[in-house]
C-alpha cells in the first residue's frame, strides 16, 4: 500500500494517461448505472452495457433519474454484449465490470474482455467482497497487471468513501493512477484495503449489521433499532440500513464473510434462520415491499421475526429506555463526550446490550488492522464516509480508551493491543486525527 | 497597518457544510461549540488563553429564533464565562467584518488573542421563507418585498449591465459554475461534493436547470447551508509564544496582510447609476480588493497566488475576475476561456469550491474565506492545495455589492 498523496504528486500522475472512455458492464444493476453515472462527471464518453441493448437503456434512464440530470445521455452510449462489446471494450481507457457477485458469471465476462480490450486499458470491478486475486486468476500479465478492485458504495453519486483493492499482480503505477482519478475527478474519498473477504467496509460495517439482525430475532426490531440507534453514532439505524440495501445483499456480504473467514467473532456474521426463512418466502426488504419494517400508509410496521407478521409500531410496548432521551439531550447541544459517558455508565439490560454490540464493533475493527487495512485510519475513514457511521476511533476518543476498555470487557470480548496499552499508558490521547472530518456529524441527537 | 501591530491567523476549524443541523435535531448552540472547540483542538489552544471573542452572523434571530450570539460564545467552555464578546451584522459579509473589528482590537494593543467565529444555521426554513430572509440584505421594502428570490433576480441584473456594457455569454457562467463544483469535490467539508454537474448541466435549458432570477439559474447560486467558522487572531508577541509550543517558527505563522473595507449604497439601481461611466460596474468593491493589496504591499495582482471569492451567484464571480484586475474591465471571459481559474491555471479562484461549491452559510462565509486562504499558504488544503501558494486574497461581499471586505493573507 502506499503514502496518502499530495495534491500536486496526484495532478503530475493524472497527466501520465488518459481516461476519455469508460465501458460499464453490467450498466442495468444498481451499481453498474450508479456507477456509470458518476464517470460522466469527468469522462467524455461512457459506455453502457447489459446483456440487452433494452437492459443498457433501461441502466441510463435509471442514471438519468439518479442524479437529475438529462445532460448524461449526451455523454453516453448504450449496447449489448453479443453486439457492441467488442468495440467498446477495445476502444476503452477504462473497463469498469458491475454484474451479478458470482465469480462464475464475472469470470465469463472477463474472457469476452480479455479478448478485446488493448494493452494498456485498465480493468476494475466494483465487486463488494470477492477476491481480487481469485477474479484474476488465470488471466493474461497484461489482463493482471491492470486488473483491481474499485468498490463504490451505494449510491455511488452520493457515497464518497470508497476503496481500492490491489490484487498481487496489479501494477503500483496503475493502482496510485486510479486513485489519483477517483479522488481528483470524481472526487472519492479513497482508501486501501488489502483483498480480504469483505475488504474493510463491509467486513465491518455488515458485522454490527448483522448482530443487530441477530438480536432482533430475540428482542425485535424495534428494540434493537432503538437501542443501537443514531445516538450510538450513525445516520441510520441498523435494521433500516439493511431493509435499505437487501436482505439479499446483506446475505451475501455476511455468507461470504462467514465461509471465508475464521476470526474471533465468527458466529456474529451468521445470517439468522429466520431471516433465510423468510427470504425464502420472497422478503427481501424495501425492494420486497418491506423487511424489519414495512409502511402501511403513515404507519409503520414492525417484523415479528418468530412468525413473520406485522405489528404496528405504537402497539409495541418498549422499556424504559430513558437514558437514551439524556444522551440525545447532550448530542442536541453539541456535548457529545459528556452524552457518551452517560451512555456509558447507564444501567440496566438494555444500555448493556447496546454497549455490548458497540463495544463489538469497536474491538472487531482494531482486531481487523493488518488484516483488512495497514492501520486503523483506513478502517476509520471508510465507516465515517462509506457507512456514514461513527468510525472506531472517534468512539474512542468519545468513551475514553479506559471507558471502551471497560465496555469491552463488560462485554466479555478480547481487548484489542492498542486499546488496553492506551488505557494503561494514556497514549496516544485520541485516536482520530483527521482534523477536516467533522466527528460532531455522527452523533445524532435522537 | 501600522509597524508592530501585524495580526497573525493561527489556524481555525470549519463544520462540514454539507451538514444539516435540523436533521440532526441539533441546536444552534451544538453548531457554535463544535467550530469553537474544534478550532482549539486543531490549533492546540487552551480555553483559558482566549481574551475576546467576536462573532459574525446575518440572521439567527429569524432563521432559529435566536440573538444574543455573542453570548453564546461563552457556552463553548466554562473557561469563557466573563469573556469580552460581540456580535456583528453586515449581510453576507457578517464574517469578515467580525474579523477586521478582532484585528484592529489586536493592532490597538488591547488583546493578543482573539476567537472570531462566523455562523449561520439557515435550514430551519423552506427555500421560499429563507429567500425572503435573505431580501433583508437589500433594501427590503424597496427591493425584496413581495418578490420570489429576491437575491438572484438583484445578481441576474448584475449579469444583465455586463451585458449591456461589455456583452457576456452564458457559457462563461456555466464554466465558472462546473469549476467551483469540480473544485468542491475535492474539498471534505463542502456542501455539493457528491452533486452531480458539469458543464453541459449548467448550460442545460431544462426544468432541470430552472431560471429563478432572469439569467441566473438553480447551477448559478451559492447554497442554502448551515455552518460555522472559527479562527484565532494573534498579536506578534503571542503568535511568538504559541509558534514555539507547537514546533514552528513565527516565519511559518501566516498573516493578515492587508485589508480593504468599503460600503456602497444599498439600492443596487443607485450602485450602477453612480458607476455609469465607470469601467468597473461595482467601483467600491474595486477599491476594496485594491486598497487590500495596498495595505499588504504588494503591487497588484501578480503577487497573489489564488483567489477565494465570494460567488454568491456565478455572475458576482464575473464580476470579481475583472475587479480583482485578472483581466481588463469586461474581459473577464478570457480568464475563464484560458483556464486561468482553475486550481492548476495562473490565478486559481476559490480551490475551495467557493460559495457555490462548497455552500454559503451567510454569517460564516468571510471566516471560510480566511481559513481557506490559511490552510493554501500552509500548504494544508490537501486534495485542493494550490501548489506554492504564498499569498491568497479573499473577498466578501455582503448584499448586493454593498458592504465588500477584502484580506490578503500570506506569510
Amino acid at each position: 500500500m502506499s503514502t496518502p498523496m499530495s495534491a500536486a504528486e496526484m495532478r503530475k500522475i493524472l497527466a501520465t494517461r488518459k481516461i476519455e472512455r469508460v465501458v460499464v458492464l453490467g450498466a442495468n444493476g444498481t451499481m453498474g448505472f450508479g456507477s456509470a453515472a458518476l464517470f460522466t462527471t469527468a469522462v467524455p464518453e461512457v459506455t453502457f452495457l447489459a446483456r440487452t441493448k433494452a437492459k443498457a437503456e433501461e441502466g441510463l434512464a435509471a442514471a438519468i433519474k439518479q442524479v437529475r440530470s438529462p445532460t448524461v445521455a449526451d455523454r453516453a452510449k448504450t449496447g449489448d454484449y453479443e453486439t457492441d462489446l467488442a468495440a467498446a471494450v477495445a476502444g476503452a481507457d477504462l473497463i469498469f465490470e458491475a454484474l451479478t457477485e458470482d465469480l462464475a458469471i464475472k469470470k465469463d465476462i472477463f474472457d469476452k474482455i480479455e479478448a478485446a480490450r488493448g494493452e494498456d486499458s485498465i480493468v476494475a470491478t466494483v465487486t463488494s467482497g470477492l477476491s481480487i486475486n481469485a477474479l484474476c486468476e488465470g488471466r493474461s500479465e497484461s489482463f493482471r497487471r491492470n486488473f483491481l478492485g474499485l468498490h463504490f458504495f451505494n449510491p455511488p453519486n452520493v457515497i464518497v468513501g470508497t476503496e481500492l483493492i490491489a490484487g498481487n499482480d496489479t501494477d503500483s503505477e496503475v493502482a496510485d493512477f486510479v486513485d489519483a482519478f477517483a479522488q481528483i475527478r470524481l472526487g472519492r474519498e479513497m482508501v486501501r484495503t488489502f483483498d480480504t473477504p469483505g475488504f474493510a467496509g463491509n467486513r465491518v460495517g455488515f458485522k454490527l449489521m448483522n448482530e443487530c439482525a441477530q438480536l432482533a430475532g430475540e428482542y425485535g426490531p424495534l428494540l434493537v433499532d432503538k437501542l443501537i440507534g443514531p445516538y450510538t453514532g450513525r445516520a441510520m439505524t441498523p435494521l433500516a440500513t439493511v431493509d435499505l440495501v437487501g436482505w439479499d445483499i446483506h446475505r451475501a456480504i455476511v455468507d461470504n464473510v462467514y465461509e471465508n473467514t475464521d476470526d474471533e467473532a465468527r458466529e456474529t456474521n451468521k445470517l439468522p434462520a429466520f431471516m433465510a426463512k423468510l427470504m425464502d418466502q420472497g422478503v427481501l426488504g424495501n425492494k420486497t415491499g418491506g423487511g424489519f419494517f414495512k409502511r402501511d400508509g403513515k404507519k409503520r410496521l414492525v417484523l415479528d421475526p418468530a412468525t413473520g407478521d406485522y405489528t404496528p409500531e405504537d402497539e409495541i410496548k418498549l422499556p424504559d429506555l430513558g437514558y437514551i432521551d439524556e444522551v440525545s439531550a447532550f448530542h442536541r447541544d453539541g456535548r457529545y463526550k459528556e452524552g457518551m459517558a452517560v451512555f456509558l455508565n447507564a444501567e440496566g439490560e438494555y444500555a448493556k446490550i447496546a454497549r455490548g454490540v458497540i463495544a463489538g464493533y469497536i474491538a472487531y475493527a482494531f482486531e481487523r488492522v493488518g488484516e483488512v487495512t495497514e492501520t486503523i485510519d483506513g478502517i476509520d475513514r471508510i465507516m465515517g464516509l462509506g457507512f456514514n457511521a461513527a468510525p472506531p476511533s472517534v468512539l474512542v476518543d468519545a468513551f475514553g480508551a479506559q471507558g471502551v476498555v471497560d465496555m469491552i470487557g463488560e462485554a466479555g470480548l478480547a481487548i484489542p493491543q492498542a486499546l488496553s496499552e492506551a488505557a494503561k499508558s494514556g497514549k496516544p490521547s485520541r485516536f482520530f486525527n483527521n482534523r477536516r472530518i467533522n466527528v460532531g456529524r455522527f452523533f445524532v441527537a435522537g | 497597518m501600522a509597524a508592530g501591530s501585524e495580526v497573525y491567523v493561527l489556524g481555525g476549524y470549519q463544520t462540514d457544510f454539507s451538514r444539516n443541523w435540523t436533521k440532526e435535531n441539533k441546536h444552534f448552540s451544538a453548531l457554535m461549540r463544535e467550530s469553537v472547540r474544534g478550532a482549539l483542538e486543531s490549533c492546540e489552544i487552551a480555553p483559558e488563553e482566549v481574551e475576546s471573542a467576536h462573532v459574525g452572523n446575518f440572521a439567527a434571530e429569524l432563521y432559529c429564533m435566536q440573538g444574543h450570539l455573542g453570548a453564546f460564545f461563552t457556552e463553548a467552555d466554562p473557561a469563557f464565562s466573563g469573556l469580552p464578546t460581540a456580535r456583528h451584522e453586515a449581510a453576507c459579509a457578517s464574517g469578515s467584518i467580525a474579523l477586521l473589528a478582532a484585528s484592529a482590537e489586536i493592532e490597538a494593543g488591547r488583546y493578543d488573542l482573539q476567537a472570531v467565529v462566523g455562523i449561520e444555521q439557515m435550514k430551519t426554513v423552506d427555500s421560499e421563507l429563507g429567500g425572503s430572509y435573505l431580501g433583508t440584505a437589500a433594501w427590503y421594502e424597496h427591493e425584496a418585498e413581495g418578490i420570489s428570490a429576491p437575491f438572484p433576480k438583484l445578481f441576474g441584473k448584475l449579469g444583465d449591465e455586463y451585458d449591456k456594457r461589455y456583452g457576456l455569454k452564458d457559457e462563461h457562467l456555466a464554466e465558472i459554475s462546473k469549476i467551483n463544483y469540480a473544485n468542491a469535490k475535492l474539498n471534505p467539508n463542502a456542501q455539493t461534493r457528491t452533486w452531480y454537474m458539469n458543464k453541459d448541466h449548467a448550460l442545460c435549458r431544462t426544468d432541470d436547470n430552472p431560471a429563478i432570477g432572469g439569467r441566473v439559474r438553480i447551477s448559478d447560486c451559492s447554497q442554502v447551508t448551515d455552518g460555522a467558522v472559527t479562527l484565532f487572531l494573534a498579536s506578534r508577541e503571542y503568535a511568538e509564544k504559541w509558534a514555539k509550543g507547537v514546533g514552528k517558527k513565527l516565519s511559518e505563522i501566516p498573516r493578515i496582510k492587508g485589508w480593504g473595507h468599503n460600503t456602497a449604497r444599498l439600492k443596487f439601481a443607485d450602485k450602477i447609476a453612480e458607476s455609469a461611466n465607470d469601467q468597473y460596474i461595482l467601483p467600491h468593491v474595486r477599491s476594496t480588493i485594491t486598497s487590500a493589496m495596498k495595505r499588504a504591499g504588494l503591487a497588484g495582482i501578480d503577487e497573489i497566488d489564488g483567489i477565494e471569492t465570494h460567488d454568491c451567484f456565478t455572475t458576482s464571480e464575473y464580476m470579481a475576475i475583472d475587479h480583482f484586475g485578472i483581466t481588463a474591465p469586461g474581459e473577464s471571459w478570457k480568464a475563464v476561456e484560458e483556464g486561468w481559474l482553475e486550481i492548476d491555471g495562473k490565478m486559481p479562484i476559490n480551490p475551495s469550491g467557493g460559495l457555490i461549491g462548497a455552500g454559503h452559510p451567510v454569517g460564516a462565509t468571510g471566516c471560510r474565506q480566511v481559513l481557506d486562504a490559511y490552510l493554501q499558504v500552509t500548504e494544508q488544503a490537501g486534495a485542493y492545495q494550490v501548489e506554492g501558494a504564498k499569498n491568497f486574497q479573499t473577498l466578501n461581499i455582503g448584499g448586493s455589492g454593498t458592504t465588500s471586505v477584502s484580506f490578503v493573507v500570506g506569510r
